[in-house]
């Protein structure tokens, strides 16, 4: 499967990674491939998500476009939006 | 239980809609809803449900109004300033609707009270500030049946999701545990003063709703909001047949206090080296005594290769030896891949060890950003 292009929003407590940035795009035809382009660039954000077992952390959820990923080998097409939901503590 | 001619004129906008009339508000009238925590989300919350007639609205609250909470918490005046949150919220509450009843709790919820505490409410809304009270509200409205409206915030953004036993997911279903001493909260993140405003609401428009049995809760949908881009989206969440506490067979059943997992130390707070700057701070390093560098990995990894100078003190063994690593050290936590060491970082914060550093990506990025010689030990 070719590369894809797409767009990765960034949950609030993971945006001192990105520079604040809400959105960015990364390639990739999976969700491996994904967070490994997006870890290039922002060194650590891989780690706030994935475990060293490469499981999804219990605090993290991970959609693409609004089915939840259960597994890094899932799928990523050109457009998709991945959505990265983090448990927040404020009230 | 019928309805005043003051509370008829009072009402009166809710009277005309088809879907609440005379019956629903007397639903509303005679609901007692908990809203636990009287800050960012539990002020307009509060706000709202006072407004709209909740015959029985509890606060639970053991802080109290500092002069940093104004910018968001509508409940309370400058003159509030110094005054329990649960007191100067029953006095505005009870200003705003004369005709409920407005009972302070001026706890700390744990799990040896919020039995007491929730025994005597239809409903909860979750507006805590710290993920141990949100796990235990949670488990305790699956335990005793009882509905939940959750929500949280951080900076520009917000979450919610509503909870009633038998027909959906709980939080642990969303998020099963806490993250790792990791969470930052209001004070040391910020957060807009008005975000919570936006959430608060939302949780005070569910409440009404499932005590009206109108409309469609935000079940098995976890709602964000993200004030700077302004958009909401939606995302199906299943109940977890796993769950610790409303899975097919829990290993929760009775509420339990766990360990504050944010307190003051935090991811946002502890500073990031990656592996470069790393090599930098050790090329540049004016002695050797002024930059520690401490491996929290177990002997058996530190024993097959580690930094230069490096010390040995197994993440399990930091607590009892953080004696060993000297005030004026400006100490460097290193591990594999910089789960470890993030979380010496948080126990090293706890400790009054000041700014502490770690080593993003650990030995791994260090091995592939600077030197692909050095050799490191699997994992287990």
């Amino acid at each position: 499967m070719a590369a894809a292009n797409c767009t990765v929003r960034i949950a609030s407590p993971l945006r001192s990674y990105t520079a604040g940035a809400s959105s960015v795009t990364a390639d990739g035809a999976t969700l491996h491939e994904i967070l490994a382009n997006l870890d290039r660039r922002f060194p650590g954000i891989r780690f706030r998500m994935i475990d060293e077992q490469d499981r999804i952390r219990p605090h993290m959820r991970l959609f693409v476009n609004t089915s939840e990923a259960r597994a890094l080998s899932e799928s990523v097409r050109a457009g998709d939006t991945v959505h990265v939901i983090c448990a927040l503590s404020g009230g | 239980m019928s309805l005043s001619p003051a509370e008829l004129a009072r009402y009166h906008r809710h009277l005309v809609l088809d879907e609440i009339g005379v019956a629903g508000q007397q639903k509303l009238k005679i609901a007692r809803v908990l809203v636990v925590g009287a800050g960012g989300l539990g002020s307009p919350a509060a706000l709202y449900l006072a407004a709209a007639g909740i015959g029985t609205l509890g606060i639970v609250d053991c802080d109290r109004v500092e002069v940093s909470n104004l910018q968001r918490q509508v409940l309370f005046g400058t003159g509030d300033v110094a005054r329990l949150k649960v007191e100067a919220a029953r006095e505005r509450l009870e200003s705003l609707n004369p005709q409920i009843a407005v009972v302070a709790h001026a706890v700390e919820l744990r799990a040896a009270n919020v039995r007491a505490v929730l025994g005597d409410y239809d409903l909860v809304l979750d507006g805590t500030d710290q993920l141990s009270t949100r796990y235990l509200v949670n488990d305790a409205c699956v335990i005793f049946g009882k509905p939940l409206v959750a929500a949280a915030i951080h900076r520009f953004e917000g979450q919610a999701m509503t909870y009633v036993p038998g027909r959906g997911p709980c939080y642990r279903c969303l998020f099963p545990e806490a993250p790792d001493g990791v969470v930052p909260n209001c004070a040391q993140a910020g957060v807009l003063g008005v975000l919570p405003g936006v959430l608060g609401a939302i949780q005070a428009t569910e409440a009404i709703k499932l005590i009206l049995g109108i409309g469609e809760p935000l079940i098995g949908r976890l709602l964000t909001y993200d004030a700077l881009d302004m958009r909401f989206n939606e995302f199906p969440i299943e109940r977890r047949r796993d769950c610790a506490v409303c899975g097919d067979r829990p290993t929760i059943t009775e509420p339990q206090d766990s360990e504050e997992s944010c307190g003051t130390a935090s991811m946002e707070t502890v500073r990031r080296l990656t592996a470069p700057d790393l090599k930098n701070l050790l090329d540049h390093a004016t002695s050797a005594g002024a930059l520690l560098l401490v491996d929290v990995r177990e002997p058996r990894e530190f024993n097959t290769g580690h930094l230069e100078r490096a010390i040995n003190i197994p993440i399990n063994e930091l607590a009892r030896r953080l004696g060993e690593i000297p005030r004026e050290a400006s100490a460097v936590f290193i591990c594999r891949s910089g789960g470890r060491s993030l979380a010496a970082c948080a126990m090293a914060m706890r400790a009054g060890i000041r700014e502490p550093a770690h080593l993003e990506g650990g030995l791994l990025a260090w091995a592939s950003e600077v030197d692909p010689t050095l050799a490191i030990a699997s994992v287990g």
